[in-house]
């Protein structure tokens, strides 16, 4: 460890750091410690071009960049003084010489960098009387991406990511000075599967998502902590929301899973939160022999009085249940709550595996197997058997993934459709309903509280970001309104 | 034509000798006779506490004690190590280099050779401006002959001594003739100065300890071998010994190529070597080491050309291209010259050099059409300001220096300018 004196307060730092890479372990780059930069980024190579984190330190006539400037035990930095501040109002001028003043029509505005700092550390007036760079607009990258030459300051952070990170170099700086510019390599797309993280990372309008650009101003966006469903991953996110809707995800940082970044897909399955599909009313199959919608209370007293008939007539041998790898570790605890109050053992745990890759993806393609793993849930074949032999009369089942060709696929439904009982609890509509007797509509993962168990068995808590859609329920409380409809002990009573 | 030094000392003195550039004539010449000393009798020690005794400058711009560069190899390790020869002579105003490589290649080589024993460096990889086809040509047939008399390759003069030279041209970008950005271009990459640390020392060409030379410096070393520190010390000024190639260029009678001791006048060589400015017309100003260099205004020129003289009148020695420019011309077109040419040879990493050098550009241009204000002068000064000392490398300051220089000692040529809105030197050469 080496001390280092930051603006006269001390420091114990890792040997071997940079100034601004001590700053971040120790949690105080911006965050007490302002030294502004563009260029470095934590989780990239250093560049040291943007020349923005010059600071001052004892002992070296000039300024040093903090990005590229190893720390030395004793080593006394200041990062405020007068040198500095004309340091940084020189570079903000600079930079504003050719970045155009279009920032009312520029998406990035309210989340920008070079606003934020032109504010803080700029100067007030331009000294420019030529016209800035006329170059390319709206150039479209790959199938995610939208590059705007004239506003990109040349940090050069998407290019160090595409080659370090997703590992594909599609772009590079082409050309010298201030007639240098990003580009794709001649007959390449930026085209990986983490391509949008280059417009996390920018830190100016010049590289914008397809998806999200134009949508709603950032300004009218409240960012809500939570993590993305999409696989065991569990990359930490922020969501964010307005008008009750989700628009877009943004990687949080959480150098324990995902460092800064996410996957394109698991940042575009935030659509799935407010899609169309999305179960909305619980439903009931009634007399006519089809699903009817009815009040949460009428869904809830029919499951359990089919389920108190089933155990009274045959015994809760009968029953089966199968998990969702998509439910809270609260959902799950209820539903072994409820399933042990029954009496029910054949339990199964029903998740989809897709592709992965070294970096995030997981190949179980939901956020809490572990989770329902860990608490006794295992793999669903042993109750898919005894269903396709007839040992079952009813089916308890969280999700859909069930009817995925890698549990019961084409069959399925002729299989669960000689069932007496099954009763869903799903977030979105799916063929299950063609069969089902009692479904109750639940809630996505944004809408409600609890925990989800990473792949590593890291345990991270989610909150609601939105309010549920229509009646949806927690599978938590829906068990647990079940398991009170069946009476005191959980059984029949 | 010829073209060979007007005055030559020890380094050109046998250029005008077609045979010097051949192996049989250099060593006719005692030729390979300082390697051949170095390598059989002295330790690679004694060698560079020689050529840090000679005091000895880099001619390759920044004048950085030769000895002192080489010591700073590390002697420790199995990784191989490098030499670098920095032949990609670019700076405007400079063509020293050149003659150095077309008549004198195997005095290079030999100062490789030296530097090579010295450092324990395992191959020299010369770096060769891309326009440079000719003395590219002459080189690889130095080398090649070289290698056929066993004096590359292995176990040279017996001792079990390895060598390699790999002759590498260049693209033409005056960044790679900055050391790391030659480095970048070497390696294959595009040619972009690289942050230090690492310093080439520890981590240079390939990632493996590497020195850069220039031509020149190289050129030196066998002499100073030869003939010993003593002698070299008596060459010159005692800060800056030795003679150098000085390249005259501009309004002169005889431009061309002066070896010349360290410290002559700026005057002698401009007046007497280079015979003045024809017709009769004055000297306006010189710049005296490369285009990079802050000009001198005519009033200066009794300065001697070393760099403890120079940096009192706030410029420097640089490569030793000297620049004449006579009564007519325009210093604003002059600036828009330079500063259109580091706006167009800025790698455009650093904000400050990538920004700075276009916004100067057209600063210097705006007020040539007669279309700047009084205040565009100090805000020229202050674009240099915020440009200087504050990059990866020294370009920007490179960048900022002439036009500095510029304002300094012709201030009234800028201003002359604004107050007439329109360019005054009707006869100053065309943009």
């Amino acid at each position: 460890m080496a001390k280092i004196t930051v603006d006269g307060v001390e420091y114990e730092a890792k040997e071997g750091r940079t100034i601004l890479q001590a700053l971040d372990d120790l949690g105080v780059l911006m965050n007490g410690v302002d030294v502004p930069h563009y260029c470095w980024h934590p989780k990239l190579s250093i560049d040291g071009s943007c020349r923005l984190c010059q600071v001052e330190i004892e002992g070296v006539p000039k300024l040093q960049i903090a990005c590229n400037t190893p720390i030395k035990d004793g080593m006394e930095i200041r990062t405020q003084t007068a040198q500095v501040k004309e340091a940084r109002e020189g570079v903000m001028e600079l930079l504003l010489v050719n970045h155009p003043l279009d920032c009312p029509i520029c998406d990035q505005a309210g989340e920008c960098k070079l606003q934020d700092y032109a504010f803080e550390y700029g100067v007030e007036h331009a000294r420019t009387r030529e016209p800035r760079r006329a170059a390319k607009k709206n150039v479209d990258f790959g199938p995610t991406i939208i590059f705007d030459q004239e506003r990109c300051i040349l940090c050069r952070r998407c290019v160090r990511f595409c080659r370090e990170v997703p590992g594909t170099g599609e772009i590079g700086v082409f050309g010298r000075g201030d007639h240098s510019t990003i580009e794709t390599f001649p007959g390449m797309e930026l085209d990986n599967a983490y391509s949008m993280n280059v417009a996390d990372i920018c830190p100016v309008g010049a590289l914008t998502t397809k998806d999200f650009r134009f949508k709603i101003r950032v300004w009218f966006l409240e960012d809500v902590p939570g993590v993305c469903t999409g696989c065991a991953k569990g990359c930490n996110v922020w969501l964010g929301t307005a008008n009750n809707k989700v628009y877009r995800y943004v990687p949080r940082r959480n150098d324990a899973v995902n460092e800064t970044w996410i996957c394109d897909s698991g940042r575009m399955s935030y659509r799935h939160i407010g899609s169309a599909d999305r179960h909305d009313r619980a439903m009931v199959r009634g007399e006519l022999g089809v699903l009817e919608v009815v009040s949460l209370d009428a869904a809830v007293d029919a499951a359990a009085a089919r389920l108190r008939a089933l155990v009274e007539a045959k015994g809760p041998g009968v029953i089966g249940a199968i998990a969702s790898g998509h439910g809270t570790n609260e959902d799950l605890e209820a539903f072994v709550r409820l399933l042990d109050g029954l009496g029910v053992e054949a339990r199964g745990l029903a998740t989809i595996q897709g592709d992965s890759d070294e970096l995030l993806v997981q190949a179980e393609k939901a956020a809490n197997g572990e989770g329902a793993r860990r608490l006794g849930f295992g793999d669903a074949s042993a109750v898919i058997d005894r269903l396709k032999g007839g040992g079952l009369e009813a089916l308890v089942v969280m999700g859909h993934d069930l009817l995925h060709a890698q549990h019961m696929g084409p069959g399925a439904l002729e299989a669960l459709g000689r069932l007496d009982t099954l009763i869903v609890l799903d977030t979105h509509h799916s063929a299950l309903e063609r069969v089902a007797h009692v479904v109750i509509p639940s809630r996505h993962a944004a809408e409600k509280a609890g925990h989800l168990t990473n792949h590593e068995g890291i345990v991270q808590a989610v909150s609601p970001a939105v309010e549920p859609v229509g009646d949806a329920l927690a599978e938590a409380t829906a068990f647990d309104r079940i398991a009170a409809a069946l009476g005191p002990a959980g059984g029949p009573g | 034509m010829l073209t060979v030094p007007y005055t030559t000392g020890y380094l050109t003195e046998h250029f005008a000798d077609d045979a010097f550039t051949t192996l049989a004539g250099y060593r006719a010449r005692g030729g390979y006779e300082a390697a051949k000393k170095a390598v059989t009798e002295m330790a690679p020690a004694d060698v560079i506490a020689l050529v840090k005794d000679s005091g000895l400058q880099g001619r390759g711009g920044a004048g950085f004690s030769t000895g002192l560069k080489w010591s700073f190899m590390p002697t420790e390790g199995d990784a191989p190590k490098y030499l670098v020869c920095n032949a990609d002579e670019s700076e405007p105003g400079s063509f020293k280099d050149r003659i150095l490589l077309e008549r004198g290649a195997h005095q290079m080589l030999e100062g490789i050779l030296i530097a090579a024993w010295a450092t324990g460096a395992d191959a020299t990889f010369v770096y060769v401006r891309g326009e440079y086809a000719f003395p590219a040509e002459q080189l690889s047939r130095a080398v090649a002959e070289a290698y056929e008399a066993g004096l590359l390759g292995e176990n040279i003069f017996g001792k079990g001594f390895e060598h390699d030279v790999i002759v590498h041209r260049g693209a033409g970008a005056y960044i790679c003739g900055e050391e790391t950005g030659l480095l970048e271009s070497l390696e294959g990459k595009k040619g972009q100065p690289r942050k230090k640390p690492p310093f080439p020392a520890q981590f240079g060409a390939f990632g493996m300890p590497t020195t850069v030379n220039n031509v020149e410096t190289f050129s030196h070393v066998p002499h100073i071998v030869r003939n010993g520190a003593e002698w070299f010390k008596g060459i010159g000024t005692e800060k800056s010994p030795g003679n150098t190639v000085f390249g005259v260029s501009g309004h002169v009678v005889r431009p061309g190529l002066y070896e010349l001791p360290l410290g002559t006048p700026l005057d002698e060589i401009v007046f007497e070597h280079a015979q003045g400015v024809p017709d009769g017309r004055k000297v306006k100003g010189v710049i005296p080491g490369g285009m990079s260099m802050p000009i001198l205004p005519a009033g200066m020129l009794d300065v001697p050309m070393a760099n403890e003289h120079l940096r009192e009148r706030k410029t420097m020695l640089g490569t030793g291209g000297i620049m004449v420019m006579d009564e007519r011309t325009c210093m604003v077109r002059t600036a828009c010259v330079i500063t259109y040419f580091f706006r167009d040879e800025s790698c455009g990493q650093c904000t400050q050099c990538r920004e700075g050098t276009g916004w100067l550009n057209k600063i210097v241009e705006r007020i040539e059409r007669g279309a700047g204000s009084e205040s565009d002068l100090d805000l020229l000064l202050d674009v240099c300001g915020k440009m200087e000392a504050k990059t990866i490398c020294a370009f920007a300051d490179a960048a900022a220096w002439p036009v500095q220089g510029l304002l300094r000692h012709f201030r009234e040529d800028f201003e002359e300018h604004v107050r007439q809105k329109k360019c005054p030197f009707p006869e100053s050469f065309e943009l």
